[in-house]
């Protein structure tokens, strides 16, 4: 069963602390994306996880068996590296078969395992180039190739899409998934982009200043964040600070400074309390008329409109606190424009409140 | 008009090259051309043309001798400058070493701001300090110690294209240290290795203040018997030896810029 299990892993550089007292679990053939802004110490772990940096302090088991302290070479582990390193000076197949090769594996079944590493990324017949040949996409496959030619326990990958174009990477999204699913391997993958994360992973693993914030199915990541880093961090985000004025078990109402009265719910309030709401843009109606249904509903003045294609932006003003609604470009909603009276309406359930 | 102008800065800045050339090759033709002149006395008017000069060479044994002393030396000194300055560019070009990189590489050029001639009477004090001839070896690390900055110049060019994560993914797929140099670290050095190693080994080759206190009879570098024979009398043989010499290291240059993509200056 090649599930890796980290347990408070801590790693420091000169006082600052990359990864602070890491613990988590990623199951056997799962994919885990490691999701955080730049700085939270993704590469750290991954880097930790492959054996080329050491931990501090705490320990890393795969497989149920200690890895801590074993160098890189006798991990099993497969790396895809942000810049590829590829090998300049090694053909296609050559770069593909190194890992057989050092495992002293006959030609011929090198040649084999090579045939059907380049047929995985669909490259067949580009074995004879040298990766300068290579566009930026084939060389990500090729990186891939290498790193799944020797069977690895566990997969990992740091950013491997952040060089593509935008529609390269849709692509590999989906091919990665592929080809991590027909092999049943287990894999981590790292990157800054929520929306990366979002589709590919089983479990996204949220970080932020080395410490771990949340780990949980994307679903639960984006609707029930479970810290306040996470909730402003995960998707287009209005933060609402205020004055907690009653609570009640899970559910409290926020009092704004402008006067608003939010009703949210949260884990751990008190009335009195400072604390802050949260309400994605699109979970927000806007509308001429008054959104009756919903318990959260003001009156605004709309003050900037942002076309983005897909959806509109609107940016409103009401009772001094500014909120951004995002519509669908749908002809069933309605539009506005700067200057327009409107309503501003969202549900309870959509406004997640932390204390702090 | 316009085009006229631009001709005339053309032909400009090609006289001023071939101005360039002539001061930095003539003084290098004049001697050529010196060794094919008959002229028994040196310098002198050309009288003609003759191989006589490459010919007597033949004839003085000490000269053959110095040669070969003098390749052996360089030969030593380049390989150990090359490991040398291979182990502190690697050490030098490597993420996560703290400050202080920009004076490590500093102080390890810094024998090429010591006078040369001091660098030979230091490496003399010293042996005979410890009460030990300096003999061939003190010759060869006379040599080393001059050249090493020259091959860590041209290493550390080697590393500054160097992506250090290759090594990290010979070693994820399996590769041991030892596997990972000999499979990845050097082939992809091997240019700056080969390069340092070639212009090592002509530095020392024709390199003069460096033996001066060093060399004994048994020991005697080619531009010392150069030296010891223009000191009794001056002939266009010198110039003969002197040619050969330009030759093959010229040789060596082309074929570095040719088939390496290296140069001494970039
Ligand atoms: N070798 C090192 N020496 C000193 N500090 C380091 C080293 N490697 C990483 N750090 C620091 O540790 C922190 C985490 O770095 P890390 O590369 O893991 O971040 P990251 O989450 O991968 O960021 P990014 O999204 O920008 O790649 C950063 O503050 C970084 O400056
Ligand atoms: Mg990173």
């Amino acid at each position: 069963m090649p599930e890796l299990v980290l347990s408070h892993v801590t790693r420091r550089f000169s006082g600052h602390t990359a990864v602070d007292d890491l613990s988590l679990t990623v199951r056997d053939g799962e994919f885990v994306c490691l999701l955080g802004p730049s700085g939270c110490g993704k590469t750290t772990t991954l880097r930790i996880i492959a054996g080329f940096e050491r931990a501090d302090a705490g320990s890393l088991t795969l497989d149920g068996a200690d890895i801590t302290a074993l160098p890189p070479e006798k991990r099993e582990i497969g790396v895809v590296f942000q810049s590829y390193a590829l090998f300049p000076h090694k053909t296609v197949a050559e770069n593909i078969g190194f890992g057989l090769k050092m495992r002293g594996r006959s030609r011929a079944e090198i040649a084999t395992a090579v045939e059907q590493a380049l047929a995985l990324v669909r490259l067949d017949g580009l074995g004879g180039r040298y990766p300068r040949a290579l566009s930026g996409g084939q060389q990500q496959r090729v990186a891939l190739a290498r790193a799944l030619a020797i069977r690895p326990r566990l997969l990992l990958m740091d950013e491997p899409l952040s060089n593509l174009d935008a529609q390269l990477r849709e692509e590999m999204r989906v091919e990665i998934r592929r080809i991590q699913h027909s092999l049943g391997i287990t894999a981590v993958l790292v990157t800054h982009d929520q929306g990366e994360a979002l589709a590919m992973a089983d479990r996204v693993a949220v970080m932020s200043q080395g410490r771990l914030q949340q780990m949980a199915a994307p679903a639960e990541i984006y609707e029930a964040p479970a810290t306040a880093f996470v909730g402003h961090f995960i998707g287009q985000v209005n933060v609402l600070e205020g004055r907690l004025e009653q609570v009640d078990g899970r559910t409290g109402l926020l009092a704004l400074p402008g006067g608003l009265k939010l009703a949210g719910a949260g884990q751990g309030l008190a009335a009195g309390q400072a604390a802050r709401a949260m309400v994605k843009q699109e979970r927000i109606a806007l509308t001429r008329a008054e959104p009756t249904g919903l318990p959260n509903r003001f009156p605004c003045r709309v003050v900037e409109r942002t076309y983005l294609g897909g959806g509109i932006a609107y940016r409103c003003a009401a009772a001094g606190a500014s909120l951004t609604a995002l519509l669908p470009n749908h002809p069933l909603f309605e539009r506005f424009a700067p200057g327009d009276a409107a309503w501003l309406g969202w549900t309870a359930a959509d406004c997640t409140i932390f204390p702090g | 008009m316009r085009g006229s102008i631009r001709a005339l800065g053309r032909l400009a800045g090609g006289l001023y090259l071939l101005l360039l050339y002539l001061f930095v090759m003539g003084p290098l033709l004049f001697v050529i051309a010196t060794s094919f002149n008959p002229a028994t006395s040196f310098p002198s008017r050309f009288e003609g043309f003759t191989l006589s000069w490459y010919a007597a060479i033949l004839e003085r044994p000490e000269f053959l001798a110095a040669t070969g002393t003098s390749a052996l030396v360089a030969a030593l000194a380049a390989a150990l400058a090359v490991l040398v300055a291979f182990l502190a560019a690697y050490a030098l070009s490597r993420q996560g070493g703290a400050g202080g990189r920009g004076a490590m590489a500093t102080l390890l050029a810094s024998p090429l701001l010591v006078p040369q001639v001091v660098v030979s009477l230091a490496i003399l004090q010293l042996a005979s300090s410890f009460g030990i001839g300096t003999g061939f070896w003190g010759l060869v690390a006379a040599h080393a110690v001059y050249v090493m900055p020259f091959a860590l110049r041209l290493i550390l060019t080697g590393f500054a294209r160097f992506d250090f994560a290759v090594e990290e993914a010979s070693r994820s797929l399996g590769g041991g240290p030892l596997a990972t140099w000999r499979e990845v670290t050097l082939p992809l050095l091997r240019p700056s290795l080969v390069a340092g190693f070639t212009f090592c080994f002509i530095l020392s080759f024709v390199n003069l203040p460096l033996s001066l206190f060093l060399t004994g009879p048994e020991t005697a570098t080619l531009p010392i018997v150069m030296f010891a024979y223009i000191e009794s009398r001056i002939d266009p043989m010198i110039a003969a030896v002197a040619s050969l010499i330009v030759l093959a290291a010229a040789t060596a240059t082309l074929l570095l810029d040719r088939f390496l993509r290296v140069r001494l200056v970039d």
